[in-house]
């Protein structure tokens, strides 16, 4: 019951932040002097008619104010509108969004899968070879931009001929077999997912490997082990579950990125995902889908945390007192 | 001591690098890609496609060789894909593009000559202000049904004449306020009647015609239904087309997939239905630099390819399975223009700055800035070298171009001629100073984010100041340059470019005509209604109305060609180059006739591969 209060409690909090994200970013975008008719007031074969209709279908001939009002009204309603070309985001939106759930969610379970126990080993062995090396490992994973990584990775492919270059599937992928377009899907994914998985991997690790030294040196830890408990114990049972703590936080800003993250890798990887999409949008100010996608990323990064508050408090007694 | 030698050292080494800096900062002639060879001495087109009745169907039988069947050729187009599968909905290349390769026109273009032939229709004649078209009796859409004067009549009048989607074809082909007529004489004749003899219109048959069956309901429905109708979202099985091949599949963001249309009119000379690829397929490439790598690792099989790339591939091409085609200059023109604008904004106050209205609106400073300006060090710097001079109003593959107009290399002693003759001279230091002793001093403005028109700018400063012309070179951003071009008009000089048809110069109105939208040179106010035009603005005036009218080829290319003389002599637009469009295509395909109309897979019916 407690937890439902507070549950409603945040989404009432949420609502005048929401509010003002939209608002900031729908005056940054119509203020910006991206004229999404620009190229068409510049091409002879166009008549003075087609640019009027067309600036009234976008609006553009109101102020901004009856604009934005316009658009909140039809937000509010559920309806996203239509783009500048006269498709509904939502079905644009929905084109993307399972290609750019799969990237991401493949990415954020390999780097926990791999991340948490390599942070662990880490910490564990510390000041060790092993720890040295990782350490190494994941300082360069962290300095490398992954823009640059992601056109290394490219060449790499045209080079050798092993990758597809970029895209997601074949283009005979229709006349494949069940099998086939999965191993079809699995190629085309391996070279983005190595960009994302080594450009997180290296923070995760880290965090991990900081939170339980952490632990590890605090009193209650020394204590255990004046008691004489097994290590084993020690550190899975008293030290592993405190300094999971500050993760389950992490995790829930990784719940927001699952839509927004990979702008960049996936323009440079030509991947059908959400970030190409919106990228796209942006630079033609494309207003209804941009203001879609950032409502979206509000959204998902207010319910991340929510997830991880409540997760939090469910694996932490501490703070469920406080609550 | 030794410290504070070091330092000396240093100060002349630096001294000495910055001063050869300073002399190197003259664009050199480097030496740069020879173009590939100009394509069409060295191919050898088939003979013109024919009409043939087999059982009484008329076919169109094509000449070129006969090929095998099957296979696919995968081509790309850049940026998000296409927004429509509607041609008279599409507001963009990509989406013309690809509609287009569903739905044949009336007539297309001959890709030599650029004359119009017939394509769905089985002739054509064209008499002053009416065509009659005969159209191929037997011929069926993709799902069965035959192609009659019934879907002509309702392509232009339900749709085009009635407003439905992109008005452009329209808005252009209306003459005095009036549209052309259409009227269906027998199930297989139809009679297009203009206004008045109005030659353009020709080109406006090659406009896909639509199956009235498919699309009579949607037009039913109202326009607002229409803008949505065989849009990106449609069951590839509800198309009902007439091209060689019809949409198979579109994957967002990824590809379009065609496969080839069963019922085609078009057979080979073992009369056998084209085409001969069972698949062709548009990968849609973010940028170009993806698409190069596409084409590099065996994924794409027809790029066009520039710059630096030309050399590369130039260099690949020996050991290669492609081959690279000169395919000529582009289509679309590059200058700097001047502004000509005598009038005051509504505050009262001038656009231009008075004493710069006496340089710009005199002939001889306009021709002196021409003479100084170096179009082949551009092409050489710029474009490495895979460009060609431009001179004239129409571009270089135009078949409206005037080949009296020659090009002429830079002079800086006729451009200090000409301004002496108009009364400037240079002080002491060799600024140039007009006659009433004002410094010659110029904003030159470009949109910024344009890699090769900032380029341009840089040299046209060095250029003019050559001549002791100070120059202010600003790249500003693209949606300001266009509000200033078009609505604030405060601009001194701009270079810009503009895209055109080769084809057809009357798209050119809307610039040269002296009430223009895009009159940039002398732009008038919206509703402008005293005559200030020059004596060779009413001249142009003139010759682009009489240019429209006359129907005759060598009668119109007369008006055009003293409107490209008379361009190239007033010099209100500065012309720069154009560049040479550049195509690779993988060996393994053939009956690949290139053209420079046309491009290199316009025929993409005859087109086969051989394995």
């Amino acid at each position: 019951m407690q937890i439902l209060i507070y549950i409603l409690k945040r989404i009432f909090q949420s609502i005048p932040l929401l509010i003002i994200v939209s608002l900031i970013s729908f005056f940054i975008i119509r203020l910006s002097p991206v004229d999404p008719l620009a190229e068409l007031r510049l091409n002879p074969s166009v008549s003075q008619e087609t640019l009027q209709k067309e600036t009234q279908r976008l609006g553009l001939d109101k102020p901004i104010i009856v604009q934005y009002g316009k658009w909140a009204k039809s937000f509010v309603k559920g309806d996203l509108g239509i783009t500048s070309n006269g498709e509904k985001v939502s079905t644009k939106l929905k084109e993307r969004i399972p290609n750019t759930l799969l990237l991401t969610t493949i990415v954020i379970f390999l780097t926990w899968l791999v991340g948490v126990p390599l942070g662990v080993l880490a910490a564990l062995r510390w000041k060790s070879k092993t720890d040295r090396i990782l350490t190494v490992l994941t300082s360069i994973g962290m300095a490398i931009p992954s823009f640059f990584f992601a056109v290394l990775l490219l060449i790499f492919a045209v080079k050798t001929g092993w990758f597809p270059i970029g895209g997601l599937t074949s283009s005979n992928f229709l006349e494949m077999t069940l099998p086939q377009q999965i191993w079809d899907i699995a190629h085309h994914l391996i070279l983005p997912v190595t960009v994302l998985f080594t450009l997180s991997l290296a923070g995760l690790q880290r965090q991990m490997r900081a939170n339980l030294l952490d632990v590890l040196d605090s009193d209650y830890v020394k204590f255990a082990r004046a008691k004489g408990l097994s290590e084993f114990d020690v550190i899975y049972k008293h030290a592993l579950r405190n300094a999971i703590n500050p993760m389950i936080t992490l995790l829930g800003f990784e719940f927001a990125g699952l839509l927004s993250g990979a702008a960049l890798t996936e323009y440079v990887f030509q991947y059908p995902g959400l970030g190409r999409l919106i990228l796209e949008a942006v630079l033609k100010s494309d207003i209804n889908l941009v203001m879609a996608s950032l409502m979206m990323g509000a959204i998902m990064l207010i319910v991340g945390n929510l997830i991880a508050d409540i997760l939090l408090i469910i694996t932490d007694p501490r703070i469920r007192v406080k609550a | 001591m030794k410290k504070a030698g070091y330092v000396v050292l240093i100060l002349i080494l630096t001294v000495l690098l910055a001063k050869s800096c300073l002399h190197a900062d003259r664009a050199v002639t480097t030496p740069s890609v020879n173009p590939p060879h100009s394509i069409t001495e060295e191919i050898n087109y088939p003979d013109n496609q024919k009409n043939v009745t087999i059982d009484g169907i008329d076919y169109l039988q094509s000449q070129a060789p006969i090929g095998k069947f099957g296979g696919t050729l995968i081509a790309s187009t850049i940026g998000e894909g296409p927004k429509t599968f509607n041609p008279f909905n599409s507001k963009d290349n990509t989406s013309s593009t690809l509609s287009e390769i569903m739905f044949d026109g009336l007539l297309t273009t001959h890709p030599v000559t650029g004359q119009p032939i017939p394509r769905l229709a089985k002739d054509f004649s064209a008499d002053g202000d009416t065509y009659l078209i005969r159209l191929r009796k037997g011929i069926k859409w993709s799902d069965g049904k035959p192609i009659t004067a019934d879907d002509v009549v309702f392509t232009w009048n339900d749709i085009i004449f009635a407003g439905y989607g992109n008005t452009s074809t329209r808005d252009s082909i209306i003459v005095d306020g009036e549209l052309p007529t259409v009227t269906k004489i027998d199930d297989y004749t139809v009679e297009f009647k203009t206004p008045k003899p109005f030659a353009p219109f020709i080109r406006m048959l090659s406009t896909p015609i639509a199956p009235k069956h498919a699309f009579e309901p949607a037009v039913k429905k109202g326009k607002e239904y229409f803008e949505t109708f065989l849009s990106t979202n449609t069951n590839p099985k509800d198309f009902v087309t007439s091209g060689a091949f019809r949409l198979k599949e579109y994957v967002p963001a990824q590809r379009v997939v065609f496969e080839r249309n069963p019922n085609y009119y078009i057979i080979n000379r073992d009369e056998e239905k084209l085409p001969y690829l069972d698949k062709l397929v548009y990968l849609i490439v973010g940028d170009i630099n993806n698409e190069v790598l596409k084409f590099e690792g065996g994924e794409l099989d027809v790029i066009g390819l520039q710059g630096a790339n030309v050399a590369r591939f130039k260099e690949l091409e020996k050991h290669s399975d492609f081959k690279i085609y000169n395919l000529g200059p582009d289509t679309g023109t590059m200058f700097l223009t001047f502004n000509l604008n005598n009038r005051r904004n509504n505050d009262g106050k001038f656009n231009v700055d008075p004493k710069k209205q006496m340089w710009f609106q005199d002939k001889n400073f306009r021709q002196a800035v021409d003479y100084a300006i170096d179009r082949k060090n551009m092409v050489l710097n710029i474009a490495n070298g895979l460009g060609a001079p431009l001179f004239t109003a129409e571009s270089l593959n135009s078949i409206f171009l005037n080949k009296e107009l020659q090009p002429y290399e830079r002079s800086l002693e006729k451009s200090k001629e000409l301004l002496k003759k108009s009364g400037f001279r240079w002080d002491k230091k060799g600024h140039l100073l007009d006659k009433f002793g004002n410094h010659v001093e110029i904003d030159l403005l470009t949109n910024a984010g344009n890699t090769e028109r900032e380029a341009i700018g840089v040299m046209v400063k060095q250029d003019l100041e050559d001549l002791g012309m100070k120059i202010n070179f600003k790249p500003v951003e693209f949606n300001s340059l266009v509000n200033k071009l078009l609505n604030s008009l405060d601009w001194d000089m701009v270079i810009m470019g503009l895209t055109g048809s080769p084809l057809e110069p009357n798209g050119g109105k809307n610039v040269w005509m002296s009430n223009g939208t895009l009159h940039m040179f002398n732009k008038r106010p919206e509703n402008y209604t005293k005559d200030d035009r020059t004596d060779w603005e009413k001249r142009i005036d003139y010759l682009y109305t009489e240019g429209a009218l006359a129907t005759d080829f060598e009668n119109r290319k007369k008006f055009y060609d003293e409107y490209q003389a008379i361009a190239y002599d007033e010099k209100p637009f500065v012309y720069i180059y154009s560049p040479l469009r550049i195509s690779a295509i993988r060996t393994k395909f053939k009956n690949v006739y290139p053209a420079p109309l046309s491009g290199i897979t316009y025929n993409i019916e005859e087109i086969w591969v051989d394995k």
